[in-house]
């Protein structure tokens, strides 16, 4: 009778031990793993944006040129990935009447811009990258960039006369259309 | 007839023995059987498993564009399985979203699950849970109690994803990928 205990006893210990290690194997039992790709995409981006949208001139003065606009802040900003340089070309679309006051025309190439003070040009050239119109653009700066420098922004001050050096004028009002645009290459 | 007296004898004893061996409980062998069924959990990506948003803001709030639709199914034994407990996380959660050297961490990363706990959104920065997760960088999206009525049961819940670059400094242009993981765990 002993031994029909000692083995009643080892066989029910034998099956407690088995329930038990099937408890633990159940705790902590992990599945499969899912996933989920992103992908969010930041778009290369570059705009130009005038802190004013009128230049004005009070009165002109004939034979001079004497004849500043007010100044405009143009503020450049770039996000790129790709490229070697940002530029700012600025443009009249018909370069035969930048100003017009009825039929009484003034040519681009009477009208000169600069940025930060450098020397005046007229807008005289022909298109960058695309941009502008012959005989009637100036590139305003061309900035470079590269991998260290493809997030970046710039703000320059455009300023912009007439030159009617050896001209004279019909009074009136002249208003015309500077187009700013920068393209990277 | 000596012989033939002791070969009565023997043959008595033989009797004897034989009759006293009836007698003798057998010897029991106990072979203990257990059966067990192993439990089961998978999870299943049904639907929006390419998280894509085509344009990102800066400093804004980017919302994934469709939820991420998940299926969860078990089969375990509710005297040993307290619940089932889905997580979500990143390996690295410095870097869950990559573009070149620009990081995004898991921080920025916010989910939502409507059907289950965290049902505002809510970065992935909680720890592991029975050992599934990274260490600030998981999000247990739900815990469901387990007994009798769904020892063997299956849920599909709505994951919504969002991207939050409110303060963050602006991305250079640029794709970010990342691989966000779901996992179930049982407690």
């Amino acid at each position: 009778m002993h031994a029909w205990f000692k083995k009643v006893l080892t066989g029910t210990t034998a099956l407690l031990l088995v329930g038990s290690s099937s408890a633990v194997a159940q705790v902590g039992l992990t599945s499969n793993v899912a996933t989920v790709a992103l992908t969010a995409t930041k778009n290369a981006t570059l705009t130009v944006s005038p802190n004013a949208s009128t230049a004005t001139l009070a009165s002109i003065t004939d034979n001079s040129n004497a004849n500043n606009f007010t100044p405009v802040s143009l503020t450049t900003a770039w996000n790129l990935t790709a490229g070697s340089s940002v530029r700012l070309v600025g443009w009249f679309a018909t370069p035969a009447q930048a100003l017009a006051n009825g039929t009484n025309l003034i040519p681009s190439s009477r009208v000169e811009g600069r940025v930060n003070a450098t020397a005046y040009s007229p807008f005289t050239a022909g298109p960058v990258g695309g941009l502008g119109v012959a005989g009637g653009s100036l590139q305003l700066f061309s900035q470079a960039v590269g991998s260290g420098s493809y997030l970046g922004t710039r703000t320059d001050q455009l300023d912009l006369r007439l030159d009617l050096t050896g001209t004279t004028t019909v009074a009136g009002d002249y208003t015309g259309t500077l187009n700013l645009q920068a393209v990277v290459q | 007839m000596r012989f033939g007296r002791w070969r009565f004898s023997l043959l008595a004893l033989s009797v004897i023995l034989a009759l006293r061996a009836r007698d003798l409980p057998a010897q029991v062998r106990i072979i203990s059987l257990a059966a067990t069924a192993p439990g089961a959990l998978s999870v299943t990506v049904t639907s929006g498993a390419v998280q894509t948003i085509a344009v990102v803001a800066d400093n804004a709030v980017n919302n994934f564009p469709a939820p991420v639709v998940i299926q969860t199914t078990w089969n375990v034994q509710p005297g040993q399985t307290n619940t089932v407990n889905l997580m979500a996380y990143f390996s690295v959660p410095a870097q869950a979203l990559l573009g070149g050297s620009i990081q995004i961490p898991s921080s920025r990363v916010l989910g939502r699950m409507a059907t289950g706990v965290p049902v505002t959104f809510t970065a992935l920065t909680q720890n592991a849970v029975g050992g599934v997760g990274s260490a600030g960088g998981s999000l247990r999206l739900f815990s469901v109690n387990i007994g009798g009525a769904n020892k063997n049961a299956s849920r599909t819940d709505n994951l919504d994803l969002q991207l939050n670059l409110v303060g963050f400094p602006a991305l250079p242009a640029g794709a970010y990928t990342g691989v966000l993981n779901l996992r179930a765990v049982t407690q």
